[in-house]
C-alpha cells in the first residue's frame, strides 16, 4: 500500500498543478505545491523501509481463469534503491528549477511528477505483465512529449524511430512472457525460466540503446534540463529495474552479448569523456552507465545493475540539473565520482561481484572513462549565469537540490537496500579509480581527450548504421514480393487463383483425413 | 411482445422508416438512439421471464413463427444482443461525425436486424440466406448512387454468394451425418463443404483479397462497418455450428483447418499490412488479422474458448469504429489516403491521427489498450498448445505494429514550422475522445466487460466442456 501512497502523492500533486494551471495560470505558489508534493513522496519512500518486503496489486483482471497473473508491485531490497532515486529526481528538479527562466511552467512539473509516479510503478513491477503496462505508458508519454516539442520532418521521424526501438524491446519482453507460458510459469520474474532471461536482457539493451549500439535521441532536442532530464532518466531507470530481477545462465550467446555490451560501454564512456558539455553528452552517459548495468547482470550479479541504475539517475542529475555557477557548490560536485568508483561502502560497491571473466579490463576501462568524464564535466566552468546573480531565497533553495543528489548516493552506500554496506571487489575498484585519476590528469594535457562532436554512431534515424540499412533493404525486398502477390490475387485472374487455392485446400483436408 | 419483434422487426422497420422519412440531420441520433435503447432492454429486461412493474406484468416471449420457420431468442441471448446493439449504436452515432449519416443509419439498422435474425432462425441453416441478404444490403452502403461498383465490392458479393450454397449443402449433408455417424465419406464431404462455406464467409487466406481492395475504393466508415458486422455475426454463427455438432468439435482435421487458417490469416495479413502504403488497405489487413485471431481462438482446446472469443470480439467493434471514423475524417482532406497524401497531417488533425494510432496499436495488441487483454489470454492458451503457432501470431501482430509506426511516421513528418491546429469538429472530437478513452479503459480494466462476458458462455453450453 505504501507504494500507492508514494505514487498518489506524486499524481495528486500533478493533478493539483494542472487544475491550478487552468483556474489560476499565474499562481506563484504552484512551485511550492509541487515541491511539497515531491518532498512528501520522497520522504514516504523512507517509510517503505519499516515494512519491506511488501507487495501491492491492482484489482485482478477477470475472468481470473484467463488472467492468472495479477498486476503486482513489490517493494524490496532491489526496488527500494531505484524508487528512492526516482523520487529524489523530481524534488531535485524542482529545487534547482528556481534559477531557470521558465520555472513558472507548472505543466512541465506536472508532467515530471506523473512520469516519476509511473517510474516508481515501473521499478517496483514484479512480473512481466506489470512491467509491460508500465513500459507502454512511459513509452507513449515519451512519444507524445517528444512529438509535441520537435520541429521538422527529420526530427519527427527520429522520434518515431526511437519509439520503434522501444517497441521492439517491449515486444521481446512480451515474447519472453509468452514463451514462459508454455512452461506453465511466468507469474513473477523470479519464476521465469532462465532461457527467458536472455530475452529480457536484450529487451532492456534495446530500449537503452546498448544492444545494438544506437542513440535513441540526438542531444539537440528541445527538452533539456527539467523535463528532458526526467524523460531520459526515468525512461532508462524503468528499463534497468528489470535487470535487477533476472538471473542469467551462461552460454555462448551470453558471451557474445557481453562482448557487444562491453564495446557499447567503452564507446559510451569515450564519447561521454569527450562530450563538449554534459547535456550534449547525456545520451552517452545513459548508454555508458546502462552498458555497465547490463554487464553486471550478464556477469550474474543483478544487484550491480541496480547500483549502476541508481548512480545513473542520482549522479547524472547532479550535472544535468546544474544550470548556474557557484564556486563553493562546484567544489563539491566531484563527490559524485565516489558513487561511481565501486570502492567499499560506495553506492556501486556491489557492481563487480559477478564473473566478468576476460571482459574485466574493458569493464574497468569503461567505468574509468565514465567517472573521468563526470569529473571533467563537474570541474568545467561553462558560460552559464552565476548563482550570486539570483534572488536571495534561490541561493538557499538551488544548492539544496544539488546537495540532495550528492548526499543521497553516499547514504545509499550504507542503508536501505541489498547493495548497501558492501565491500565488493575492492581490487578492481582500486584499479578503476587509479585509471580514472590518470584519465583526469591526461584529459587536460593530451589533445586526444579534447571535446569533439564528430562520432561514428549517429542517432537511430540517420540510417548510417549498416544494420539499419540492411534491415531496410530486407524490408524493400519483402515489399516487392508482397506487391507481386497482391497484384496476382487482386488482378483480373485473382478469382481463378483463389479458386485454385480452394481446390488445394480441399485436397489437403481430404488427404489429412485419409 | 416477442423478442424477435423487438430485436429484429423493430430495427428493420425503423431503418426503412429512417430512409423514407428522416433527413440527414436527425438520422444518426435517432438510429443510434434506437440501437442503444435495444441494447439497454437486452441488458436489463430478461427474455422469457415475467417482470412485475407496479401492478403490470411484462414478459418478452422468446419466439415467433414466420412461414413455418421459427425465430427464437432465449434468455441467454440477452447479453449477446446487448453487446451487438451496443456496438451498433456506437457505429450509428458515429455516422454524424463521419458525414455518412442518412443511408448508413437506415441500411445499418436493417443489416444488424438481418444479422440478428441469422442468430435467431430455426432451422439455423437458414442463417446462410439471411447473411447473404445482409451482404446484399451492404452493397448500396458501399457504392454511392449512380456510381459503378469497384472490383472490391464485386468480389465481396461474389465470395459471400459462394459461401451460401456451400453452407446450405453442408446442412443438408449434416442431417445424413447425424443419421449415420459411422459413414466417413459423408462426414468428410460435409466437413469440406462447411469449411469452404466458412472460408468464404470469413475470408481466409487468400480469399480475403477483396478486403484491402474494398478499403481502397469505398468509404472507410461504411467498409469498416462491414468489416465489423459480418465477421462478428459469422463468428457467432460458427460457434453455433460447433456447439450443435459434437463430431465437428472432435474431428481433428476440421479443428486443425480452423486453427491453421486463423494462424495463417493473422501472420499473412500482419506481414502484408506492414508493407502497405495506403491507410485504407492497412485498416483492411488489420481487420483480417483480427478475424484470424478469432478463428485461432475458436480452435483452442480450452473450456475458456468462448470467453476468449468474446473478449476479442467486443473491443474489436470499438477499435474498428474509432479507426474508421478517424480515417473518414482524414480522407476528406487527404484523398486517396496514401502515405504521400497524409504527410504531416498530425499537426492539422491531432485527435483523428491520435485515434487512428490508438486503434491501430490496440489491434496490434499494444499493452494498455483494449486489444491487449484478449491477445494475452489467447497467447496464454495458444502457447500451451503450440509455441510455433504463437510465434506466427506474434509475427503477424508485429507486422501490424510496424504498419502503425510507419503510419505515425508519415502523419508526423510535417514541414519545418508547421503550426499545430485542430480541424476536427466538436462532435468529431467528442466521438473520437470517447472512443480513445474506451480503448484505454478496456485495456487497463478488462474486468469491466466481465458482467457481460460472464453470461455469454451459457449460449454455447457444449463448447464450455
Amino acid at each position: 500500500m505504501l507504494i500507492l501512497v508514494t505514487c498518489l502523492l506524486l499524481f495528486i500533486t500533478a493533478l493539483v498543478l494542472m487544475v491550478l494551471r487552468i483556474t489560476q495560470p499565474n499562481a506563484r505558489y504552484a512551485w511550492m505545491i509541487a515541491t511539497v508534493g515531491a518532498l512528501l513522496a520522497f520522504a514516504s519512500v523512507f517509510l517503505w523501509l519499516t515494512q519491506m518486503p511488501f507487495e501491492f496489486s491492482f484489482p485482478a483482471w477477470e475472468p481470473q481463469t484467463l488472467f492468472t497473473t495479477p498486476v503486482l508491485f513489490r517493494a524490496d531490497g532491489v526496488s527500494w534503491a531505484l524508487a528512492i532515486s526516482v523520487t529524489a529526481l523530481p524534488l531535485a528538479i524542482l529545487l534547482t528549477s528556481v534559477t531557470r527562466p521558465v520555472f513558472t511552467n507548472s505543466l512541465s512539473w506536472a508532467g515530471i511528477l506523473t512520469l516519476c509516479g509511473m517510474g516508481i510503478l515501473a521499478v517496483t513491477a514484479d512480473n512481466p505483465l506489470t512491467l509491460l503496462l508500465m513500459w507502454a505508458f512511459l513509452d507513449l508519454t515519451e512519444l507524445f512529449s517528444q512529438l509535441s516539442s520537435v520541429n521538422g520532418e527529420q526530427k519527427s521521424e527520429r522520434v518515431v524511430i526511437s519509439f520503434a526501438t522501444h517497441m521492439l524491446g517491449l515486444s521481446l519482453l512480451l515474447w519472453a512472457y509468452i514463451a514462459s507460458f508454455s512452461n506453465g510459469s511466468a507469474l513473477v520474474f523470479q519464476s521465469m525460466p532462465s532461457s527467458a532471461g536472455i530475452f529480457l536482457v536484450i529487451a532492456a539493451g534495446l530500449r537503452l540503446g546498448v544492444l545494438p549500439l544506437h542513440l535513441p535521441y540526438s542531444s539537440d532536442t528541445f527538452l533539456r534540463r527539467g523535463l528532458g532530464t526526467a524523460l531520459r532518466l526515468i525512461g532508462a531507470i524503468s528499463t534497468l529495474g528489470i535487470l535487477g530481477r533476472i538471473q542469467i545462465t551462461t552460454s555462448g550467446f551470453t558471451l557474445a552479448l557481453t562482448a557487444l555490451t562491453a564495446a557499447a560501454a567503452i564507446y559510451g564512456g569515450w564519447m561521454w569523456l569527450r562530450a563538449p558539455d554534459e547535456l550534449n553528452g547525456r545520451p552517452y552517459w545513459i548508454i555508458g552507465i546502462a552498458s555497465l548495468a547490463v554487464l553486471s547482470t550478464l556477469s550474474g550479479n543483478p544487484i550491480g545493475a541496480i547500483a549502476w541504475g541508481s548512480a545513473m539517475i542520482l549522479v547524472g542529475s547532479v550535472l544535468f540539473l546544474s544550470s548556474v555557477q557557484n564556486l563553493r557548490l562546484n567544489r563539491f560536485l566531484p563527490i559524485g565520482a565516489w558513487s561511481l568508483s565501486s570502492l567499499p561502502f560506495s553506492l556501486t560497491a556491489s557492481a563487480w561481484m559477478g564473473r566478468l571473466g576476460l571482459i574485466v579490463p574493458f569493464a574497468l576501462a569503461a567505468q574509468a572513462l565514465m567517472t573521468a568524464g563526470f569529473i571533467r564535466h563537474a570541474l568545467r566552468t561553462n558560460g552559464d549565469e552565476s548563482l550570486d546573480d539570483q534572488p536571495g531565497w534561490t541561493k538557499a533553495v538551488y544548492p539544496s537540490g544539488i546537495i540532495l543528489l550528492l548526499v543521497l548516493p553516499l547514504l545509499m552506500g550504507f542503508i536501505g537496500w541489498d547493495g548497501a554496506l558492501q565491500i565488493g571487489n575492492w581490487i578492481q575498484a582500486l584499479i578503476a579509480s587509479l585509471l580514472t585519476l590518470g584519465l583526469v590528469w591526461g584529459a587536460r594535457r593530451f589533445r586526444i581527450f579534447s571535446p569533439i562532436r564528430a562520432h561514428w554512431v549517429t542517432t537511430a534515424g540517420a540510417g548510417v548504421n549498416s544494420l539499419y540499412q540492411w534491415l531496410w533493404s530486407i524490408y524493400r525486398g519483402l515489399a516487392r514480393i508482397s506487391q507481386a502477390i497482391t497484384d496476382t490475387l487482386e488482378g483480373e485472374g485473382g478469382i481463378m487463383w483463389t479458386l485454385l487455392f480452394l481446390v488445394l485446400f480441399i485436397l489437403l483436408i481430404i488427404r489429412g483425413t485419409q | 411482445m416477442s423478442a424477435p419483434i423487438i430485436w429484429i422487426l423493430l430495427p428493420f422497420v425503423s431503418g426503412a422508416l429512417i430512409l423514407l422519412l428522416l433527413g440527414e440531420k436527425y438520422a444518426a441520433y435517432i438510429g443510434g438512439g434506437i440501437a442503444a435503447f435495444l441494447a439497454m432492454i437486452a441488458l436489463f429486461v430478461p427474455i422469457d421471464t415475467a417482470l412485475l412493474i407496479g401492478s403490470v406484468s411484462i414478459k418478452i416471449a422468446p419466439a415467433i413463427q414466420v412461414f413455418g420457420r421459427s425465430f427464437e431468442l432465449v434468455t441467454a441471448d440477452g447479453p449477446l444482443l446487448a453487446v451487438l446493439y451496443g456496438l451498433a449504436a456506437l457505429w450509428l452515432f458515429g455516422t454524424e461525425a463521419s458525414g455518412t449519416a442518412h443511408r448508413f443509419v437506415s441500411l445499418g439498422l436493417m443489416i444488424v436486424a438481418l444479422l440478428t435474425a441469422s442468430i435467431a432462425v430455426e432451422p439455423f441453416l437458414y442463417a446462410a440466406l439471411l447473411l447473404e441478404i445482409a451482404a446484399m444490403l451492404v452493397v448500396p452502403l458501399l457504392v454511392p448512387l449512380y456510381q459503378k461498383p469497384g472490383k472490391g465490392v464485386v468480389r465481396f458479393i461474389i465470395y459471400q454468394t459462394f459461401a451460401m450454397p456451400f453452407i446450405l449443402f453442408s446442412g443438408w449433408m449434416l442431417a445424413g451425418v447425424e443419421a449415420s455417424p459411422g459413414n466417413l465419406s459423408t462426414t468428410i464431404q460435409s466437413g469440406v463443404m462447411l469449411s469452404m462455406g466458412f472460408a468464404f464467409l470469413f475470408g481466409v487466406f487468400p480469399l480475403y483479397n477483396w478486403i484491402p481492395q474494398l478499403m481502397e475504393e469505398a468509404s472507410p466508415y461504411a467498409a469498416g462497418f462491414l468489416l465489423w458486422a459480418l465477421p462478428t455475426f459469422t463468428v457467432i454463427f460458427s460457434l453455433g455450428f460447433l456447439d450443435r455438432y459434437t463430431w465437428l468439435r472432435n474431428t481433428s482435421q476440421i479443428a486443425n483447418a480452423i486453427f491453421y487458417s486463423g494462424v495463417i490469416m493473422t501472420a499473412t495479413s500482419g506481414i502484408f499490412g506492414a508493407l502497405q502504403r495506403h491507410l485504407g488497405r492497412i485498416l483492411g489487413y488489420a481487420a483480417i488479422a483480427e478475424t484470424g485471431l478469432l478463428l485461432t481462438a475458436i480452435a483452442l482446446k480450452t473450456p475458456d474458448m468462448v470467453s476468449i472469443v468474446f473478449l476479442t470480439l467486443i473491443p474489436r467493434g470499438l477499435e474498428l469504429s474509432v479507426w474508421a471514423l478517424a480515417l473518414s475524417i482524414i480522407k476528406r482532406r487527404a484523398y486517396p489516403l496514401r502515405f504521400s497524401d497524409i504527410q504531416g497531417m498530425a499537426r492539422k488533425y491531432p485527435i483523428a491521427v491520435g485515434a487512428i494510432f490508438f486503434a491501430h496499436l490496440s489491434i496490434a495488441g499494444f499493452p494498455l489498450l483494449a486489444g491487449f487483454p484478449s491477445r494475452l489470454a489467447l497467447w496464454q492458451e495458444l502457447s500451451l498448445q503450440s509455441l510455433s503457432a504463437s510465434l506466427w501470431v506474434f509475427i503477424g501482430l508485429l507486422g501490424l505494429l510496424i504498419s502503425a509506426l510507419r503510419t505515425l511516421a508519415a502523419f508526423v513528418m510535417a514541414k519545418e514550422d508547421t503550426k499545430w491546429e485542430m480541424n476536427e469538429s466538436p462532435i468529431q472530437t467528442v466521438m473520437l475522445g470517447i472512443g480513445m478513452a474506451g480503448l484505454l479503459v478496456l485495456g487497463m480494466f478488462p474486468q469491466s466487460l466481465q458482467p457481460i462476458i460472464s453470461n455469454l458462455p451459457a449460449l454455447f453450453q457444449h463448447l464450455n466442456q
